[in-house]
């Protein structure tokens, strides 16, 4: 089982703070979730991982892989580390088309989508049932619809890691219910290790096998839960 | 008419040109300055501003120094190219290229900034170097807003007077743009000259604040 | 019966006031060829000392632009040009007072390089030469050493060979400027002017021109002080005028 280790020390500098993090987990399972209150510094470890910080210091090994080690000189910028995102709002390119969107990770700039791609975005689609939504812009699609979409993209370059950022909470109570049961149904068949970071222990209890918990840039005990949402 | 016809093809002429370098020059800047703050930032910001507020007369002599026959690359460009661009459509598009950068710089990066940084990001895990992000992503979701600022740049590029005039002089034919031509005929005491003229430079003005206010709008 | 000898008085000190107050604010607007720029600012002032309580505010550019300015109404009192030919333009429109017409001033026309320039032209038709790539003169339509220095081209053939060489100038001294620049190979100006810059410019030729260039003056017909431009007129004429004016490399009319 390919294990996410993480030791990451950064420092944020906005107008009015500055924020530390000094983090230091590993994560087994195939789905984890980190969990902390607003502003623990989750967000901030997730884009760390995926290459987004370049300010970021330490570790990440994802089953034995370095994508960052400082000391050794290692720091893949992010269009290398084959990690899947599904951000926060999804993310999804407005001014692409449902199959665009899907496409852009299997193709560079001036390549044409190949046999091989299209098969994979047919497979995507199929698994993910966007069929009907091919030709679709996000702005045309309910919520529920473009989650499908947001994880399919992330998953279309076959990555090492998926990470999911705070997917659930721009939604309202109602549709959260209804989408973490879709999103716990989809997880369970993806076969990448996953880290989900959220404040919602909900999303702990129906999406990941294992939790980590962090409140203010640092790794704390998860009893009591941090910041009780 | 064809006095009407020769300066307003010379004016497209000088103002397409110029603003093809304001706009690469302005796009590219737009970006680059819209990324994360750097030291300096502000410092380079107001330099490319610098041109919207001086006073054309003085770009002119800028100008002057910097490319006039003895000018400090104009000495250069004369002895090693034989090139001398006073009083050519050259030095002309220069001027009005001058003038008009930071319409189009200001619309960029406007325009840049208010594209959610998420649509970036997203793109470069899914494998974008920064060029494509550019490509593909940015400038995509930015267009609406550059093409405004790249219209008002013609505009303006079509109507630059002052620091045209210094450069290029009043040479009919080579470089005496609308502007310039309203200015001789109501120097000469040709009136109805000046009105025709008048006319068109007014009309085509208009039907670019127009389009361009449409393309603004059409984005809300 | 006390108010009237108040009233008087208060109306008699209002009077005088505003009579000084005409008087002392006596200001002539002079609009005069770029050429006369030098010379006139330096009559002006001795105008002014000559004249205590009288003030010369000055216009100078070329002398068509100037003529077009007081066609649009300019408050003009005093109109100097470069050559007969614009002030027949303004009598014949009416704009100025005929019987003030009167010539004050004599120039010649000359060709200039730039100082650095190693050419030695021996003649007009040495300006066919390659190494003459730019010549400059004023814009023969608005200004007055234009039109000079196309009568005596044409007067020489040379026409069609230089057309494309010009480079207008707005006015003679932005053709000086031109010349003491280095950006044109050679320029037409008066004397008065390449006198200006004698460092940055040479003389190599002095053209004979076929109209003589001579510079009438004349007051405005509408001009609201005709008195004292009456006087701007005859102080220009007169002797200290006149050496001021020859001081500048001006002749005698």
């Amino acid at each position: 089982m390919a294990a996410l280790e993480v030791q990451l020390q950064l420092t944020l500098h906005s107008p009015d703070r500055s924020f530390e993090l000094n983090v230091d987990f590993t994560a087994a399972s195939q789905r984890t979730a980190l969990i902390g209150p607003s502003g623990s510094g989750k967000s901030t470890v997730l884009q760390a991982i995926a290459g987004l910080l370049p300010q970021a210091r330490g570790r990440v090994r994802v089953g034995g892989q370095a994508l960052l080690d400082t000391p050794r000189g290692i720091d893949l910028p992010a269009r290398e580390r084959r990690v899947g995102v599904v951000f926060q709002d999804y993310a999804l390119f407005p001014h692409m088309t449902v199959e665009q969107n899907l496409q852009f990770g299997l193709r560079r700039l001036g390549q044409r989508v190949d046999a091989g791609h299209a098969r994979r975005v047919d497979a995507l689609i199929r698994q993910f049932d966007l069929a009907s939504l091919r030709g679709a812009l996000p702005r045309n699609l309910s919520g529920g619809q473009r989650q499908r979409v947001a994880l399919a993209r992330a998953l279309a370059i076959e990555p090492r890691l998926l990470l999911l950022d705070e997917p659930l909470s721009a939604l309202d109570s109602p549709l959260r219910k209804r989408l973490r049961h879709e999103l716990a149904e989809m997880l369970e068949r993806v076969q990448v290790p996953t880290l989900l970071v959220t404040h919602d222990p909900q999303d702990v209890e129906a999406l990941a096998q294992d939790m980590i918990c962090i409140d203010n840039g640092r790794i704390v005990d998860c009893d009591p839960l941090p910041g009780a949402v | 008419m064809h006095a009407l016809f020769v300066p307003l093809w010379l004016t497209l002429k000088v103002a397409l040109f110029a603003t093809l370098i304001a706009a690469a020059i302005g796009i590219a800047l737009g970006w680059w300055l819209a990324r994360r703050p750097f030291p300096g930032r502000s410092v380079v910001d107001s330099l490319l501003m610098l041109p919207m507020v001086l006073p054309p007369t003085v770009i002119g002599y800028y100008l002057i120094v910097l490319i006039g026959r003895n000018g400090i690359l104009g000495q250069y460009l004369d002895r090693w190219f034989g090139i001398n661009l006073i009083f050519t459509w050259q030095g002309a598009v220069i001027a009005a290229s001058v003038v008009s950068l930071p319409l189009v710089y200001k619309g960029a990066r406007a325009a840049f900034e208010e594209v959610d940084g998420r649509f970036a990001n997203a793109a470069r895990t899914l494998g974008a170097g920064e060029l494509e992000v550019f490509l593909r992503v940015s400038l995509p979701l930015a267009i609406r807003g550059i093409a405004a600022g790249v219209m008002l740049a013609f505009a303006r590029a079509m109507g630059e007077f002052g620091a045209t005039l210094m450069i290029a002089g009043n040479l009919p034919g080579k470089t005496q743009t609308l502007s310039i031509a309203v200015y001789e005929a109501v120097q000469a005491g040709n009136d109805r000259q000046a009105l025709w003229l008048t006319l068109v430079i007014s009309l085509v003005c208009i039907g670019v604040l127009v389009a361009s206010g449409r393309l603004l709008q059409a984005r809300h | 019966m006390t108010i009237f000898p108040r009233l008087r008085s208060a109306a008699l000190v209002a009077t005088l006031l505003l009579g000084s107050a005409a008087c002392s604010a006596q200001e002539l607007i002079v609009s005069a060829a770029a050429s006369l720029t030098n010379a006139f600012q330096a009559a002006g002032k001795a105008f002014e000392q000559a004249r205590p309580g009288a003030k010369v505010a000055f216009n100078f550019a070329a002398s068509g632009p100037l003529l077009a300015q007081i066609q649009q109404g300019a408050p003009v009192d005093v109109f100097a040009s470069a050559d007969q030919e614009t002030m027949n333009r303004a009598a014949s429109a009416n704009l100025i007072a005929p019987a003030t017409r009167v010539d004050f001033a004599a120039n010649t026309l000359v060709l200039i390089v730039p100082a650095a320039s190693t050419q030695a032209p021996k003649q007009l038709g040495d300006l066919t030469n390659p190494s003459f790539q730019r010549i400059s003169t004023g814009t023969p339509a608005t200004v007055p050493v234009g039109r000079y220095t196309m009568e005596a081209i044409d007067k020489a053939g040379l026409t069609a060979p230089l057309q494309s060489r010009w480079i207008y100038g707005e006015s003679v001294r932005q053709v000086l400027n031109y010349v003491a620049r280095g950006e044109v190979d050679a320029g037409f100006v008066y004397r008065t002017d390449a006198l200006i810059e004698p460092e940055k410019t040479r003389i190599v030729l002095t053209i004979p021109t076929i109209t003589s260039v001579t510079y009438p003056i004349a007051q405005i017909a509408s001009s609201k002080n005709a008195a004292l431009a009456g006087e701007f007129i005859a102080f220009v004429r007169s002797a200290p005028g006149q050496e001021i004016l020859q001081r500048y490399g001006f002749s005698k009319p």
